[in-house]
């Protein structure tokens, strides 16, 4: 590590599994609330059967150099330091909500009954040491993270060899990000909300056939009717069933 | 309740609920009434949150202390790391130092803290006051709760009746401590899962390697993978260990990863290729590319004739049979497929892989799949190679010379079980006693063995056992039945739910115990697990608890457990370590939290490793077989190696010796069981009769597992089930469009009871539910889907997607566990709230199906009719 580090990150796309692990460390370690998401992976299933395939995108804050919440946040509370890490002071914070309309990366939620937030490459973990938690915990080896001043770093080694195969998500956004992505679908780029924060219905499977899902809503329905009394019977001597009555048959059991 | 009674009884100072007042436990708003008061939201989130007016408190990790464990959160046995913070787990990570995992965890491990923190845990020993099944419940004491179950099980055993205490189990890692337990009363009534799980894979294995039940395919250095019905992006046993090492052989290495689902799993959907067979048809995909690859002669005849007991001319003639022509008919996958994959797989020979799991396993011909898989690789010369199928020996036990049991040890019971070990399954305790689970409950209705003591541990089978919510229900709440059931469990679990005591258990954070599984780098491993934090409340361990019944049935019991608690038997146990390390050894362990044998190489060809001289001693060699035998002291005989090339090998631990293509016991088997489809020990494939007896209307119904859940016990994780709490059925477009139904339709499903060896009613009704449709591409288009997780009725509110206030409050604890804002006010996804509900559970449906010979349930062998109901 440089003796002033700027933190980056690259997804390297192409190796993701959609294992939310990063999802839940993240929660885990920030105390997310359920509804509210700093990382979030989304899914897209493309192609007509057989020939169908799954893609992954995991996103989190950017970490824009020109980011749109510092800006719009009309008490200050946000703010970026020579690390290239965007923050909220939770003491400025008003729950205004104008960062969390201003992004359009999904990255930041602000209500009125929370103070904005968002990720923060797990700063109190960098502090000592560690890496964030989605990268630690990312079984596929997704997450290419470091120190951009340091050669050594893992983001550093990532970009000099795989640097001109990555884009930033959303780049017509002119934000700026400190996250780049390597073999992301563009397309599902449309699927990261914009001025709101990540939808916690995105994670229904219904959204993960089509770019502009309607979300889905729920049903109460009767559970499963069984008729009581077991009917697999076993052992030479073991009795049919018939409990309960002649079973119904093959024939008069069409639905 | 009288004051005097009130202290005697004790400890009751601790909660706000007093032993011996009556709760209710239900998941019904309907009990609201009981509420006394509103609780004080001290909640996780609320105290983090609102620290200081506002904002979160980060974890401060340099207060933080790290204790090494392994998490439970699924069956893949991941070393992890807690931090500790002022007395609370914060965070747990992979364990840098464990050789299958690392650093990595899936999501399901980094959800572990919420576990602990759960605030619908529970927290005190109850006592059912209500019918059973009625929800009504009454604080009692640990004393009252040992006593009451020691004297009953002292009472089987004085009546001569030992076999009539059993233990109902589902993953449960303490299976040496259980194992004790109930031979010191001399009980063989241990039911287990394993025939709901795996039973099948493990005894192709066992066949055709002799002395494992799980491979270690070297995926990293393999450069071509062939995956019958693994999902190891998100649900294999050992997945995160697989998916690593996949990742790196396909990423790193240029391997191509080849997927064969009838469902597209995250694993499919991101492999090179996805075929779609017909469930059920695996095995014969497989011997049209053993066919394939014969004919053409990309076989390996050398290593086929050195070690195979079938040599290569010989399995060439057999398996010409098998044509990618006939197996398109099968399977439906197209002829030039077959044949192009299978010489691709060939021509990276030896570093190619083929490997099984459920998918291809969990049928009622799953035994035969799995066989013909493995038997790709004999026909590569891939076995044990680099890059290929490797193995270990018997990687499933905690090794006894390393960690020796404290003396003294009670002898095998001799008493039997008929549920524990069915005749009509000779194959299931052949070689590990796998059992036949899912027919338990049908064996207690009918009498087959009594039960007078009912002890269940980590098992939810209302929820999870096929018919769980018809027949496990019926039989769990007879009392006639079961006159007495002992829950021990984390929650309030369907399980739990038919108990008459549940005794508040350690979560896998909380208690000890060791752990080990297949190392994906071919040495012997052991893990520790131990407490990270202490259990909450009066919580304990179900070993220590097992510890102390044992001690007060009587002095013919307590002899065995001459240790003081669980933790002793640990340490007693890690003393002979010492030696190896060169210090204690339960220190070590409780440092690392993981033991590698690092002395031997690692287990590539295992078979090929030459026998040490001293074992020689006083050997011979079979002419004939060129096996090498020793005979003892009184003149029995036992193998010890095979004679190859002059030098004396390992061999594989099967009565031949060699790889086992061809092997005696299936034919006797078949033969005992009149079980005509696979008359001969040869590899085979058969077909599944309900499968075979399809209408051209009826479709098949399949299950699955996701990434975020275990089938019984991650619904009560909140950040798990937020993700995943919503099970709708997968349908292919074209079908959908057939029966006119969309997404979010109402489909009504009748699943019918499966035709075939040991089945009764064929074609009969199980059940019918309704289930909102999925419609997707990713499935094949006579395949339904459904998980085989969610729709909890029991299990807290996660579980439940139940948004509300803890209800009563009292059963509870404030100050042992907080109640959490997030479960009253953010359960998004509760169905008041909008939201998609708890899901479907379509285990209810399944029928019971033992697979010929082996057992193993056939999960994926349904079959059923739809119908639309609703838009």
């Amino acid at each position: 590590m440089a003796a002033n580090p700027r933190w980056k990150m690259a997804v390297d796309v192409e190796r993701c599994i959609g294992c939310h692990a990063c999802s839940v460390a993240c929660k885990i370690e920030n105390n997310v609330p359920l509804g509210r998401f700093r990382t979030k992976v989304y899914y897209l299933d493309t192609g007509k059967f057989p020939k169908v395939t799954r893609a992954f995108l995991p996103t989190l804050c950017m970490q824009c150099e020109d980011a749109p919440c510092l800006k719009a946040c009309p008490h200050s509370a946000i703010d970026r330091k020579a690390d290239g890490i965007v923050r909220v002071d939770p003491d400025k914070c008003e729950h205004d909500g104008a960062c969390e309309a201003a992004c359009p990366y999904g990255a930041i939620g602000c209500d009125d009954n929370d103070v904005a937030d968002k990720c923060d490459f797990c700063s109190h973990r960098l502090a000592v040491g560690m890496e964030p938690a989605c990268v630690e915990t990312c079984p596929a080896e997704v997450f290419h993270f470091g120190d951009a001043n340091d050669p050594k770093s893992p983001y550093s080694r990532f970009m000099a060899k795989h640097g001109k195969d990555t884009a930033v998500l959303k780049p017509e956004e002119k934000t700026q990000p400190s996250v780049a992505y390597r073999g992301h679908k563009k397309e599902m780029e449309a699927k990261i909300p914009k001025g709101r924060i990540h939808d916690p219905y995105s994670y229904e499977i219904e959204t993960w056939t089509s770019l502009a899902p309607q979300f889905p809503k729920g049903k109460r329905v009767q559970w499963a009717q069984v008729p009581q009394g077991g009917v697999f019977t076993y052992g030479p001597d073991a009795k049919q069933l018939a409990a309960n009555g002649k079973p119904e048959g093959e024939d008069n059991g069409k639905a | 309740m009288e004051r005097r009674d009130f202290l005697r009884r004790g400890m009751a100072a601790m909660s706000s609920l007093a032993v011996g007042e009556t709760i209710l436990l239900s998941p019904n708003d309907a009990h609201a009434f009981f509420w006394r008061r509103k609780p004080e939201l001290i909640g996780q989130r609320e105290a983090v949150r609102r620290a200081n007016g506002k904002g979160r408190i980060p974890n401060d990790y340099s207060k933080a202390t790290i204790v090494k464990g392994v998490c439970l959160n699924c069956s893949t046995v991941c070393g992890i790391q807690g931090y500790v913070i002022d007395g609370r787990l914060v965070k747990v990570s992979g364990n840098p130092e464990d050789p299958n995992n690392g650093k990595a965890l899936c999501a399901k491990g980094q959800s572990g803290p919420t576990i602990n923190s759960y605030a619908d845990r529970l927290l005190f020993p109850l006592k059912r006051v209500g019918a059973r099944g009625e929800g009504k419940w009454m604080r009692i004491t640990w004393d009252e709760a040992y006593d009451e179950i020691a004297r009953r099980i002292r009472k089987a055993m004085d009546e001569g009746k030992p076999e009539e205490v059993a233990i109902q189990i589902g993953r449960s890692r303490i299976g040496e401590e259980m194992g004790r337990f109930l031979n010191a009363i001399g009980s063989p009534s241990l039911f287990n899962h394993r025939a709901l799980c795996s039973s099948n894979k493990r005894a192709a294995n066992y066949v055709s390697l002799g002395e494992t039940d799980w491979e270690s395919a070297d995926f990293a250095r393999s450069k071509y993978i062939l995956n019958f019905g693994s999902n190891f992006y998100e649900a294999h046993q050992g997945a995160i260990h697989a998916a690593i090492r996949i990742i790196k052989g396909r990423f790193d290495n240029g391997a191509k990863l080849v997927t064969f689902d009838v469902r597209m799993s995250n694993t499919a959907g991101r492999s090179d290729e996805w075929f779609a067979p017909v469930p059920g048809s695996d095995g014969a995909i497989a011997l049209a590319m053993g066919n394939v690859i014969m004919q053409a002669g990309e076989h390996d005849k050398q290593w086929l004739d050195t070690w195979s007991n079938v040599d290569a001319e010989s399995l060439k003639r057999w398996i010409a049979r098998y044509t990618p022509e006939w197996a398109e008919g099968v399977s439906g996958m197209p002829a030039a497929d077959i044949r192009r994959i299978a010489l691709e797989f060939a021509r990276a020979r030896p570093a190619c892989v083929a490997f099984t799991n459920r998918g291809s396993g969990a049928h009622y011909n799953g035994f035969n799949n799995d066989r013909a898989v493995i038997l790709l690789n004999a026909i590569v010369g891939s076995i044990g190679k680099p890059g290929g199928y490797c193995y270990t020996v018997e990687p499933t036990r905690v090794p006894p010379s390393v960690f020796p049991q404290p003396q003294p040890r009670p002898p095998a019971p001799k008493a039997r079980s008929a549920i524990e070990n069915p005749p009509e399954w000779p194959l299931a305790n052949k070689w590990q006693r796998m059992k036949v689970g899912q027919i338990v409950y049908q064996g207690i209705k009918e009498g087959r063995g009594k039960i007078q003591v009912y002890l269940s541990y980590t098992v939810a089978a209302p929820q999870t056992w096929p018919e769980g919510r018809s027949l496990t229900v019926e039989v769990l709440k007879d009392e006639k039945l079961i006159p007495f059931h002992a829950c021990s469990d984390i929650v309030y679990s369907e399980q739990a739910h038919y108990a008459d005591l549940i005794l508040p258990d350690a979560t896998y954070l909380e208690r000890w115990g060791f752990d080990t599984r297949n190392n994906m780098e071919l040495r012997d491993y052991v893990t520790l697990r131990q407490p990270i934090v202490p259990p909450p409340g009066e919580c304990v361990s179900f070993v220590d608890s097992m510890i102390e019944i044992a001690r007060r049935i009587g002095p013919q019991t307590a002899q065995y457990f001459q240790f003081k608690n669980h933790e002793d038997w640990i340490r007693q146990r890690c003393q002979a370590l010492s030696k190896r390390v060169g210090e204690d050894g339960f220190a070590y362990m409780k440092t690392h939290g993981v033991w590698q044998d690092t002395t031997k190489p690692k287990y590539y060809e295992l078979y090929n490793w030459e026998v040490p001289a001293a074992e020689l001693k006083d050997t011979r060699v079979d002419e004939k077989t060129r096996i090498i035998y020793r005979k003892a002291a009184d003149g029995r005989e036992t193998a010890v190696g095979l004679m190859v090339d002059g030098k004396a090998r390992r061999g594989f631990i099967t009565p031949s010796r060699k790889f086992s293509v061809d092997h005696p016991d299936i034919e006797a088997a078949a033969k005992e069981r009149n079980f005509t489809d696979d008359p001969t020990g040869m590899p085979n494939y058969f077909p599944v009769p309900s499968i075979e007896r399809m209408r051209p209307d009826q479709l098949h119904l399949v299950t699955f597992k996701w990434n975020v859940h275990t089938q019984g016990r991650t619904q009560s994780q909140k950040y798990l089930s937020e993700i995943v709490h919503h099970n709708p059925m997968w349908i292919n477009t074209d079908t959908a469009l057939q029966y006119g139904i969309r997404t979010g339709d109402l489909v009504e499903v009748t699943t019918y009871r499966p035709h075939g060896h040991q089945m009764k009613n064929g074609g009969a009704i199980v059940g019918r539910t309704l289930i909102p449709a999925f419609v997707t591409e990713g499935i094949h288009p006579r395949v339904l889907a459904v998980s085989n997780t969610l729709g909890n009725p029991w299990h807290g509110r996660a579980a439940n997607a139940r948004n509300s206030r803890r209800s009563r409050s009292d059963a509870f604890d404030d100050r042992v566990i907080a109640e959490d804002q997030d479960l009253d006010g953010d359960i998004w996804w509760d169905v008041r709230k909008g939201g998609t509900g708890a899901g479907y559970n379509v285990n209810a449906i399944l029928p019971i199906q033992p697979a010929p010979l082996v057992g193993m349930q056939g999960w994926y062998d349904t079959v059923c009719s739809i119908r639309k109901v609703e838009a």
